[in-house]
């Protein structure tokens, strides 16, 4: 059977910490793509009502799962990844690669120190964004939809998530014909 | 100077009400976040208010957590308003009780408001002012606010040196 890859991305102004945005629009992500592929799963909204597992249904499998993090604060962040791949070790998970970046994003403002003229007085101030990744490999959809309630419920205050998901599909009826018809030699 | 000059010519009359130029250099002091040192050094300062803001990350932490500021962040001009509304709702609520700054923490949809209050208030009076205030903030802000109260026995045990 041939396989190939594809992303689930989650466009990029969605991700978020708060406002409970971000598993929303990720679990409906996941189920626009699963729609027209091989996931016979029951459409459902909800991710509580997600977990549970209907019979006779296959699950997605998923390939690489990337969490990226971002902080103010880099030591919340370590102590974030330490719960995840302490968790994912409890469930069994393989953990990918797990890196951060050697230098934070810095949003820097340059302002006049006085309020008005005095040039060459300047005082700078910055917003600083930690980054953190992680990746997990070869999970089921349950497997990931379970691990991913567990930690984005447990996000600490100031930090938010992405998360890229890899699954791994049949390919589609039309390319499948043509590979049939090709010969490899 | 320039005053000196015009008083020290003789040969001009100098009228009381001449006008002149302010001439004396710009005051280039950062101030703000800061407190002054009393003649009596007597002034009670909290360890937040003792550290000045640059020492924010290094000795002192933020007092509001959220993704606001982050790379992409969202609601940035909303949350802040909703913070300073907080901060002053409650402090009202609570008057004279905080000892120290508020603390407002937000993760999903959920706020939480943590801070260090007096011992000595009366337990139901305490439990109706914690409901009024999770009530009512709740209803304006349209999501969950829970409080997170720490006691002490007096507003003296806070303070971490005088100046």
């Amino acid at each position: 059977m041939s396989y190939y890859l594809r992303v689930i991305n989650s466009p990029f102004s969605n991700i978020l910490g708060e406002n409970g945005m971000l598993r929303s629009v990720i679990s409906k992500k996941i189920l626009l793509f699963g729609n027209n592929l091989n996931c016979t799963r029951p459409s459902s909204t909800s991710n509580s009502e997600g977990l549970k597992k209907s019979s006779g249904s296959n699950d997605m499998l998923y390939q690489s799962v990337e969490v990226e993090m971002r902080s103010g604060e880099p030591a919340v962040l370590l102590s974030y990844e330490w719960f995840a791949s302490y968790a994912a070790n409890q469930l069994g998970i393989t953990i990918g690669k797990c890196w951060a970046p050697p230098k934070a994003h810095h949003n820097r403002l340059t302002l006049l120190k006085s309020v008005h003229i005095y040039k060459k007085h300047r005082v700078q101030y910055e917003v600083r964004t930690y980054f953190r990744h992680m990746t997990y490999e070869r999970l089921t959809e349950s497997t990931l939809k379970t691990f991913l309630e567990y930690i984005q419920r447990n996000v600490p205050e100031g930090v938010a998530l992405k998360i890229t998901k890899k699954s791994v599909v049949n390919l589609p009826s039309q390319l499948a014909d043509e590979f049939q018809s090709v010969n490899f030699k | 100077m320039l005053r000196a000059l015009v008083q020290s010519t003789d040969k001009v009359a100098v009228v009381p009400q001449l006008r002149q130029f302010h001439a004396s250099a710009a005051c280039c002091k950062v101030q703000s976040g800061r407190y002054k040192i009393t003649p009596k050094r007597d002034r009670p300062l909290t360890y937040e208010m003792a550290n000045p803001p640059h020492f924010i990350a290094h000795r002192k932490s933020w007092n509001s957590w959220d993704t606001t500021t982050l790379l992409d962040g969202q609601r940035a001009a909303e949350t802040a308003v909703e913070d300073v509304f907080i901060r002053r709702f409650v402090t009202g609520t609570w008057h004279d009780q905080f000892c120290s700054e508020i603390i407002i923490k937000r993760q999903h949809n959920l706020i939480r408001i943590a801070g260090i209050i007096k011992q000595g208030l009366a337990v139901r009076k305490m439990y109706f002012l914690i409901g009024y205030t999770e009530e009512l903030l709740s209803n304006w802000l349209q999501c969950p606010v829970k409080l997170e109260l720490q006691t002490v026995e007096n507003k003296e045990s806070t303070i971490f040196k005088y100046i």
